[in-house]
């Protein structure tokens, strides 16, 4: 499967959840620090590398936080 | 007409712009503070104006000073901002000069959190200020309902010579939906009889809610009294779903409603006849059609985000014909369908009769 990462705009994030719940692999957690807006943004364990760049995020996301990235499979390897 | 995505802060602005709104004055505070910001741009825009004053108190009098004379004057703030407001609120109200204000409603007591709740019902609706009286109040559920409101509550507040409040909660304004804008109204050209325009021509008009004569402090009372119980008849806003077989009823307002309508498709499903009560109107408070429902009924679940205000209400109408038992969460948290179908379930085998269809 294609890897993929997000460039996370957290200061817009306002913590509702709905990207965490929309993910299908399961890797965007609710942070623990606060925002300047007072929410905890959204955060992508990248630990689990498991983020294939699908967008789903960025689609479901209404405050645009996302910006994602998908390995290309032209200049894989 | 377009459908358009819309935050819930800045959709209730742009109403309150088409609605007529002359003047805004306000105070920056999260989970509102988009209202603001929206104002800030779009009312000099468009020749109107816009000022943020340098605290809630301040913004509620200059809202006082501009609707004395007349004009279409709006403020908007959430629940620790409508503290601070409240002593503006009592003068509005004792002069019958009318307003409306904006109540995004998040977590306290003092300054609590920024997370969505319903814990100002009591404010609102019971004490916005010292004196007898009660403010008009809105509790629109979807971004769609609370730009609906906002458009007829300038008209509401002037027809009553009333405050009316639009009660929302941390959701509702934050949250994005498709909205339709209804027309952009023209501004009124005539003021009202009673506003102070200038004494041209004509004998001063006085504005105050002053009265040192006790006898004149009474009657003036009296009239605000029976504007009120006038009110109380004819303003009753609510909106049901499923409750024309129903034996159970979940009564919630606000985007609670939203959660609780799907617990109810779900409790439906699993074969329980069971319907939501939603209050538009806070105050008055929709007493008769729940009144009216409440015959049938085996058992009433109310929800809300704070810790059992409307449920007093509820207990009022019902009047313990039937169990009313209260599900609650405060601080910010949100209850989810599950916990209310849990409830249900609860007052289902509490109520002891076959409840099944
Ligand atoms: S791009 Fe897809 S996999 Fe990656 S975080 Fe977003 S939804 Fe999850
Ligand atoms: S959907 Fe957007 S605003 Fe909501 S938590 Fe995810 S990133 Fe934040």
């Amino acid at each position: 499967m294609a890897q993929g990462t997000l460039l996370i705009q957290t200061d817009r994030c306002k913590g509702c959840g709905l990207c965490i719940r929309a993910c299908p692999q399961q890797v965007l957690v609710a942070g623990q620090h606060f925002n300047a807006l007072g929410y905890q943004p959204v955060q992508l364990d990248e630990a689990l590398r498991r983020c294939t760049g699908c967008g789903v995020c960025a689609w479901v996301c209404p405050d645009l936080v996302f910006t994602v990235y998908r390995e290309s499979a032209g200049r894989a390897g | 007409m377009a459908r358009e995505l819309w935050k819930g802060n800045e959709a209730l602005a742009e109403a309150a712009v088409r609605a007529g709104a002359e003047a805004f004055f306000g105070y920056p505070i999260t989970p509102q503070t988009e209202l603001l910001e929206y104002m800030a741009r779009r009312m000099p825009e468009l020749g109107r104006t816009f000022l943020q004053a340098e605290s809630e108190i301040a913004a509620i009098h200059m809202v006082y000073g501009a609707a004395c004379a007349g004009v279409r004057a709006l403020s908007s703030s959430s629940s620790p901002g409508i503290s601070l407001m409240q002593e503006g609120l009592s003068y509005l109200a004792g002069s019958e000069v009318p307003c409306v204000l904006v109540d995004i409603m998040r977590g306290g007591p003092g300054l609590g959190n920024i997370q969505p709740s319903q814990s100002d019902y009591f404010q609102l609706t019971r004490s916005a200020g010292h004196g007898d009286f009660h403010p008009l109040v809105l509790a629109p559920s979807t971004v769609q309902e609370a730009v609906d409101l906002m458009y007829a509550s300038f008209d509401l507040a002037f027809g009553w010579r009333t405050l009316v409040i639009l009660a929302g909660d941390g959701t509702l304004g934050q949250m994005m939906e498709p909205v339709e804008m209804p027309p952009m109204r023209a501004l009124a050209v005539e003021r009202p009889d009673w506003a102070l325009t200038g004494a041209a021509g004509r004998s001063p008009r006085v504005i105050s809610s002053l009265y040192l004569d006790a006898a004149e402090l009474e009657q003036s009372n009296l009239r605000l009294q029976a504007k009120l119980q006038q009110m109380a008849a004819t303003q009753q806003r609510w909106e049901s779903f499923c409750v024309e077989d129903a034996d159970y009823l979940v009564v919630a307002f606000g985007t609670v409603a939203r959660i609780a309508q799907s617990a109810v498709r779900a409790a439906r499903r699993a074969g329980i006849r069971v319907g939501l009560f939603r209050p538009v109107t806070l105050w008055p408070y929709p007493r008769q059609p729940l009144d009216a429902i409440c015959p049938q009924l085996r058992g009433v679940l109310v929800v809300e985000m704070n810790g059992g205000q409307m449920v007093e209400d509820v207990r009022c109408v019902v009047r313990e014909r039937v169990p009313v038992r209260f599900l609650g969460h405060l601080g910010g948290v949100i209850p989810m369908p599950d916990e209310i179908e849990a409830e249900l379930a609860q007052l289902v085998s509490l109520s002891g009769r076959a409840a099944f269809s």
